[in-house]
């Protein structure tokens, strides 16, 4: 773990309302080492987006407030910087792209204008070669056209256009860190390959290690070195692709991949995990995932699990990760 | 969109000419006329004199006819004489429509220099003492009738300290006449028209850009590492402002028709004033003129918001 570009440790992101205290991001820890793709799973509420956003310092203000922890970006602390240092560093050394292309793009902007943009703010250049650049860059994302694309706002494009200006806008600076929030979900499923295609290929030429959120566990297949299941603000499984496919130790984890529909199954119906997520407002004392889950004992409503590592590499939150395992 | 603006133009034509049928016969429906309003009602014999002038200015006639000579003639370019000016009817509104232009256009600048501003200082500190403090004070601006600002402006500015001229449009001296001159006397009106109307934009324009920092393009924008005063002048700004250029082709359509109360405090002989004086001696050519005029700016006003509109808007194309 020592290569790792981005180290989160014990990062908490609370949202204060006046008669709540929601505690949306609740010890979360993370690492990303140079090239690679991590997969951030979870269901809706879980924490996942508020954590990359923490990891850009995005929280939504006034409410949102990262409370505790540190996000180590090549040993920088991220959470020590000023704002205006932190500005030096989106768009540069990290940079995100969003789920909805149709409303992430500025409307009255041309893609020319919003994709220099970046290159003006973080380099030193003149514009007609940051507008070089823009062409370039639009074209290595298979944006044919380019030349032309530049010129045209965003409403004259189509939604995988879209998300490939978004792309070439968040690589032009060529960031060590690309965090992709869902970029596939509002997408048609042929261009959703594409798109994570061309992720692929950013990872491999330009050696941007990639978080990549998502709650689709066939995009996880595909992408993943790691993944990282996230549930109610905390990890509870972190491992590499193969293994947690293989041999998942979260019950959590285990539901979710039960959930895939499979053509081979015959069962009529799809598996869900029973019940919902807890209140973040009001978390339980033992264990988050203790009254959905089908293992659970006594023990785990009284105390809650910590993250454990049962095998090099395999961290997992569960009492019972290590004693056997128990087919749900 | 050349081919656009000229359909709107001919588009105009229906509507003009509903609009002055309206006026022309809800005027006649007024008690009293002209004649009534010009002789002196202690003279002998006044009914025979009265129709002798009825019959000379073609009052006696059917409304229709009446209303029939009077287009024929407007389209020739002939708006007929005042009844109570006795002057061509274009020798009176041409100095009125340039002392309303100056008036219009310097009253709208004050509005959009304050308003503007202080709808963005208020939107980059929302919800705060200070948003507060300013919005609780536009209210109290706007709530206020309008002519209460002029009859302070008036006893302060020109009465107590005798800076600015207390009335009419133009001065005496070496300067009268020139633009300056006129400036000079718009200054006052157009402070005092100001001083309530920018309300409306800084209560807008905090609301468009308090919305528009909501969208996710803002938030596309601090990804980029983009600092905050660009944010908010770019890609804030240039999207809050396509709702104001719509309100400001009405406002200028509204504007141009003159400022009625306001001309009439200061007597400023702008279009506002003109019509005042032209309602209470039932001078109708004056009246038919004018209401023409105000529509024709209203309706330009109009079409000018949806030009506007295309030129900060790149999604409006018009065809």
């Amino acid at each position: 773990m020592s290569e790792a570009v981005l180290s989160v440790r014990n990062l908490r992101t609370y949202f204060m309302y006046k008669d709540a205290e929601v505690h949306a991001v609740d010890g979360v820890d993370l690492d990303v080492r140079a090239g690679e793709i991590v997969c951030l799973v979870g269901e809706s509420g879980c924490g996942k987006s508020m954590t990359s956003l923490s990891i850009m310092r995005l929280v939504p203000q006034p409410a949102g407030r990262i409370v505790s922890g540190k996000i180590l970006l090549d040993g920088v602390d991220l959470l020590r910087l000023s704002e205006d240092e932190m500005t030096d560093v989106r768009g540069n050394q990290i940079s995100m792209i969003f789920q909805e292309p149709m409303t992430a793009l500025n409307p009255v902007l041309t893609v020319g204008d919003q994709i220099t943009e970046v290159l003006l703010r973080h380099r030193r250049m003149r514009k007609r070669e940051a507008w070089q650049r823009a062409v370039e860059m639009l074209e290595f994302v298979g944006v044919a056209r380019a030349a032309q694309i530049v010129h045209e706002y965003p409403h004259q494009l189509s939604g995988g256009m879209r998300q490939r200006v978004m792309i070439a806008m968040a690589m032009v600076c060529e960031p060590k860190l690309l965090i992709a929030d869902e970029p596939t979900t509002a997408l048609d499923v042929t261009i959703q390959a594409q798109v994570l295609d061309l992720m692929r290929k950013m990872r491999d030429d330009f050696g941007t290690a990639l978080i990549l959120i998502t709650h689709d566990l066939g995009v996880v297949a595909e992408m993943a070195d790691r993944v990282v299941v996230m549930y109610a603000g905390q990890v509870v499984e972190s491992t590499d692709a193969d293994t947690l496919f293989e041999e998942p130790s979260h019950p959590y984890t285990r539901g979710l991949l039960r959930s895939i529909p499979s053509l081979s199954d015959d069962t009529e119906t799809l598996y869900s995990i029973p019940g919902t997520v807890p209140d973040a407002a009001a978390f339980p004392e033992g264990c988050r995932f203790a009254d959905r889950c089908p293992l659970a004992q006594p023990e785990c409503l009284a105390t809650a699990p910590v993250l454990r590592e049962v095998r090099p590499g395999h961290w997992v939150r569960c009492h019972f990760a290590d004693k056997g395992s128990v087919s749900v | 969109m050349a081919g656009y603006v000229v359909r709107r133009l001919f588009g105009m034509i229906p509507m003009l000419f509903a609009i002055t049928v309206f006026v022309f016969f809800m005027m006649h429906m007024a008690p009293g006329n002209a004649i009534e309003a010009m002789i002196n009602p202690r003279i002998k014999d006044i009914a025979a004199l009265k129709h002798q002038l009825e019959v000379q200015n073609g009052l006696n006639l059917p409304l229709p006819v009446q209303y029939w000579r009077w287009l024929v003639n407007v389209l020739h370019g002939n708006f007929g004489w005042s009844f109570g000016q006795h002057e061509p009817v274009i020798e009176l509104l041409g100095p009125a429509m340039y002392n309303t232009l100056i008036l219009a256009v310097l009253a709208e600048a004050f509005i959009l220099l304050l308003g503007i501003p202080i709808g963005i200082w208020q939107a980059r500190r929302p919800y705060s003492k200070l948003d507060y403090t300013v919005s609780t004070v536009s209210f109290v601006l706007f709530s206020v009738p309008f002519f209460v600002f002029a009859v302070f402006l008036i006893y302060f500015f020109a009465i107590r300290w005798p800076v600015f001229p207390a009335q009419n449009a133009t001065g005496t001296g070496p300067l009268a006449g020139t633009l300056l001159d006129h400036v000079w006397h718009a200054l006052l009106p157009a402070i005092s028209i100001a001083l309530t109307a920018h309300t409306v934009y800084s209560r807008y324009t905090r609301g468009a850009m308090l919305d528009v920092a909501r969208q996710d393009y803002v938030r596309t924008a601090r990804a980029k590492g983009i600092r905050e005063p660009v944010i908010y002048r770019k890609h804030v700004f240039r999207n809050a402002r396509i709702p104001l250029v719509t309100q400001l082709g009405f406002d200028l359509g509204g504007l141009l028709g003159g400022a009625v109360i306001t001309e009439g405090l200061f007597s400023y002989q702008g279009m506002g004033y003109v019509t005042i004086t032209a309602v209470s001696q039932r001078d109708y050519p004056v009246i038919m003129a004018t209401t023409l005029i105000f529509a024709v700016c209203v309706l330009l006003g109009n079409l000018v918001a949806d030009i506007l509109n295309a030129v900060v808007d790149p999604r409006i194309r018009y065809q």
